[in-house]
């Protein structure tokens, strides 16, 4: 009777143990005595294991306990395509803990490993934009699109670049490019229209401004660019006319509100004829 | 005072006045220009593609992967612009 018990007893403690794992079972089971195929095994299933903790953690927004993961991962080794992956990971919480250097460091390291690794050089440019480093993301941009020419992501990366450093012909073909494969992407028209603008090609600018409205009306952006446009161009009524649009579309944007108020208001209006 | 010394210093006046009334209405007209200049921003950079499971970017089931390879905009996960919904 003691000896049931004590049975009894011992197989309640190791049933709880087992429930309170939290891994699941390996299959198949590993058929070795081999003490260091064992603990490569055991690595192996950590670094597994921790991925799945720490694209839990991203996926809830703890970007601090992913860091954590995905440094330990780092720590053990990973072969590839594990340790750029890990890498491509860890950078993405540092990005959204605002800690640019440190994504951007990873990302590098990560690309250098897997040498086309597309999401690492797409989100590289993205936090290189965040930083500030023009330099570093037209390098990478330019990499991108040579590792793949049609990526509408590679294109708008490198047309946003090309803007913020003022290189206004490579905006214009990147964009222009985009819009070939996605002519109902509105954003895009905007865009181009900027690099027509500061090129001085007024009347493409126009073309592309009329182009994103068409597509999105409500695009107050879109529509305070028209009013400056058609300002270079002497239509100084129909750019009265835009701006005052532009306030009233823009209530979201305090910023651009004013700045299309005093534009219109800079604009004297017409003398009616009695 | 004699005429002859209050119309030279009248012209003169006036003449200042014209010239700093010119000077802030271009100075106006520049800052508004800089102002304009200056709101024609670029759009918004594309946000950060999603994490990526340890079975790597290889394979079609990398959404990440394959959004950085899309020709097509939607998928490719591009600003949908500052007038969406």
């Amino acid at each position: 009777m003691r000896l049931l018990l004590a049975v009894t007893i011992i197989w309640g403690l190791v049933a709880a143990r087992a429930g309170a794992q939290t891994y699941s079972p390996q299959r198949p089971l590993p058929s070795t005595t081999s003490v260091p195929a064992l603990r490569a095994l055991a690595t192996q299933r950590e670094i597994e294991e921790r991925f799945k903790i720490g694209i839990d953690a991203e996926s809830r927004g703890d970007w601090i306990s992913a860091v954590a993961e995905f440094k330990r991962i780092l720590e053990l080794n990973p072969p590839e395509p594990k340790g750029s992956t890990a890498r491509y990971d860890l950078a993405i919480a540092y990005a959204n803990l605002a800690r640019y250097d440190d994504a951007a460091r990873e990302l590098r390291v990560a690309i250098a490993l897997d040498p086309d690794f597309l999401a690492a050089m797409a989100n590289l440019v993205s936090v290189d934009l965040s930083r500030g480093d023009l330099g570093e993301a037209r390098r990478i941009a330019d990499r991108y699109i040579a590792t793949d020419p049609d990526s509408a992501r590679a294109l708008y990366s490198r047309g946003i670049v090309a803007l913020q450093a003022g290189d206004a012909v490579t905006a214009r073909e990147d964009f222009g490019k985009l819009l070939r494969n996605n002519p109902s992407y509105a954003v895009a028209h905007y865009d181009l229209a900027l690099a027509e603008e500061r090129l001085g090609r007024y009347d493409s600018a126009e073309r592309e401004l009329r182009a994103a409205l068409s597509l999105a009306p409500a695009y107050a952006r879109a529509r305070f660019a028209l009013g400056v446009v058609l300002l270079r161009e002497g239509a100084h009524d129909a750019a009265r006319v835009e701006f005052q649009r532009a306030t009233v579309e823009a209530a979201g944007d305090p910023a651009l509100q004013n700045i299309a108020a005093s534009a219109r208001d800079s604009i004297p209006v017409p003398e009616r004829r009695l | 005072m004699s005429r002859t010394f209050v119309r030279p210093v009248l012209v003169a006046a006036l003449l200042a006045l014209l010239l700093i009334c010119g000077r802030f209405a271009v100075a106006g007209a520049a800052s508004l220009e800089d102002a304009l200049t200056g709101a024609l921003v670029p759009s918004a950079a594309p946000s950060l593609l999603g994490p990526i499971t340890s079975a790597g970017r290889v394979g079609w089931e990398c959404k990440p992967e394959r959004s950085a390879g899309s020709a097509g905009w939607h998928e490719a996960e591009l600003p949908r612009g500052p007038f969406a919904p």
